[in-house]
C-alpha cells in the first residue's frame, strides 16, 4: 500500500472537519431521521451499549460489515451505533463509508455533507486505480484506529436477501492487509423492508443485530481472501436467517 | 504448453461464468471479461483460483487484480507456468 502524502494529509483534514462540524449536521440528520422519516431502532439504547462493550474487548481495528437494502444504511448505522456526545468524545468511531460516487456526489450539497460525513467516494466499474486507491485509503484509516463500514454486496440487494453473487471478495482483501482486523457484522432492515429503495419507507423501525468476528484462513493468497469474504458472508447470512426466523417467516 | 492451449483452456474456464454463450471464435486476446463475457466483477477471485488449480500456479492478489480482458488471463498464466 502506497497511500501518498496529500491523501493522508486530506483524511486527517477531512476528518477533523467532520468532528468540528459534527454538532451541527449531526444533529440535523438525526432530526431529520426522527421528523421526516419518522424511523426509530428498536431497542437503542441496548445496541449502543452492546457496541461499547464490544469496542472496549476488542481493542484494533473494526470493519463494518452489513447487509445493504437503501441508500441511508450508513446513516442508521451510525445513528444506531452510539450517540452525538459518543462521536463528539471520539470521532474515530463515526463509521467512514465508501459510497457509490454516482449516487452522492451530483450537488454540491450531498458532496459537502459527504465530506463532511467521513465518505471516500468510490467509483464502483471505474478504472481499477482508483478503485484501489479508495481501498488504500480504507486500510490506512483501519491501521490508524479508525472505524470503516463496508457493504461486501457491493450494491444494495435487488432481492432484497443477502446475495452470494453479487457478493466480492474485496473485503476478504481488506481484513487481510490490516494487521488483527475485527468484522462487525451488522444485520439490519427496517420491519417494513421488504425490497430494496433509495431511502427506508417512512416509518420504519429497524432491526439490528451484530456479531464480532475475527476471520482468519489456513490458506494463503487469493484463497485466503475467499475464504475471509466466505466467512462474514457466512455470519450475515446466520444473522439474517435468525431475523426472518424471529419474524416467522 | 502453448499460448494457443492456454488460450483454449482459459475459454472453457470463462464458459463456466460468463452470462451469454461463449463461442470460441469470438473470443480474442482483446476480449473483456466483464462487459464482453458479462462476467459478475465479484466473479473474478474464482476465475483465477480456476487458473491457479488448472494451471498448476499460484497468483498474488496484485496480480489478479491487474486481469481485465482475457488476454491478460493468458498471459498471466504464461508468465506463471
Amino acid at each position: 500500500m502506497t497511500l501518498r502524502f496529500r491523501d493522508k494529509l486530506g483524511l486527517r483534514i477531512q476528518h477533523m472537519a467532520g468532528w468540528m462540524t459534527f454538532p451541527f449536521w449531526g444533529t440535523t440528520i438525526i432530526g431529520l431521521l426522527h421528523i421526516v422519516g419518522r424511523y426509530k431502532v428498536s431497542e437503542l439504547r441496548e445496541i449502543r451499549r452492546h457496541f461499547r462493550t464490544l469496542q472496549k474487548s476488542n481493542p484494533g481495528p473494526i470493519l463494518v460489515c452489513s447487509n445493504h437494502l437503501t441508500k441511508i444504511d450508513s446513516v442508521i448505522l451510525n445513528w444506531s451505533l452510539a450517540s452525538v456526545w459518543s462521536y463528539m468524545r471520539s470521532f474515530k468511531i463515526f463509521s467512514w463509508n465508501l459510497p457509490e460516487r454516482a449516487n452522492f456526489y451530483h450537488n454540491y450539497l450531498t458532496r459537502s455533507l459527504c465530506y463532511l460525513a467521513s465518505c471516500i467516494p468510490i467509483d464502483r466499474g471505474g478504472s481499477r486505480d482508483a478503485v484501489k486507491r479508495s481501498l488504500d485509503k480504507a486500510i490506512y484509516l483501519l491501521k490508524k484506529g479508525h472505524m470503516v463500514t463496508i457493504f461486501p454486496e457491493g450494491g444494495r440487494s435487488r432481492s432484497g436477501r443477502l446475495n452470494k453473487e453479487q457478493f466480492t471478495y474485496g473485503v476478504g482483501q481488506l481484513v487481510k492487509k490490516v494487521k488483527d482486523c475485527n468484522v462487525l457484522c451488522i444485520y439490519m432492515r427496517g420491519h417494513n423492508q421488504d425490497s430494496y429503495s433509495s431511502i427506508p419507507h417512512r416509518g420504519a423501525r429497524f432491526h439490528l443485530r451484530m456479531e464480532l468476528i475475527k476471520p482468519d484462513s489456513v490458506h494463503s493468497g487469493l484463497r485466503a481472501t475467499r475464504d475471509v469474504a466466505n466467512q462474514i458472508f457466512d455470519q450475515l447470512t446466520l444473522m439474517e436467517q435468525a431475523y426472518f426466523a424471529s419474524a416467522g417467516q | 504448453m502453448s499460448k494457443e492451449d492456454v488460450f483454449s483452456k482459459v475459454v472453457d474456464i470463462l464458459g463456466k461464468y460468463s452470462k451469454t454463450e461463449i463461442s470460441a471464435d469470438s473470443i480474442t486476446m482483446e476480449t473483456s471479461i466483464l462487459d464482453d463475457l458479462k462476467i459478475n466483477s465479484a466473479r473474478l477471485v474464482d476465475i483465477v483460483l480456476d487458473f491457479e488449480d488448472a494451471f498448476d500456479i499460484e497468483v498474488d492478489d496484485d496480480d489478479a487484480d491487474s486481469v481485465a480482458t482475457v488476454g491478460d488471463g493468458v498471459n498471466l498464466i504464461m508468465a506463471k507456468i
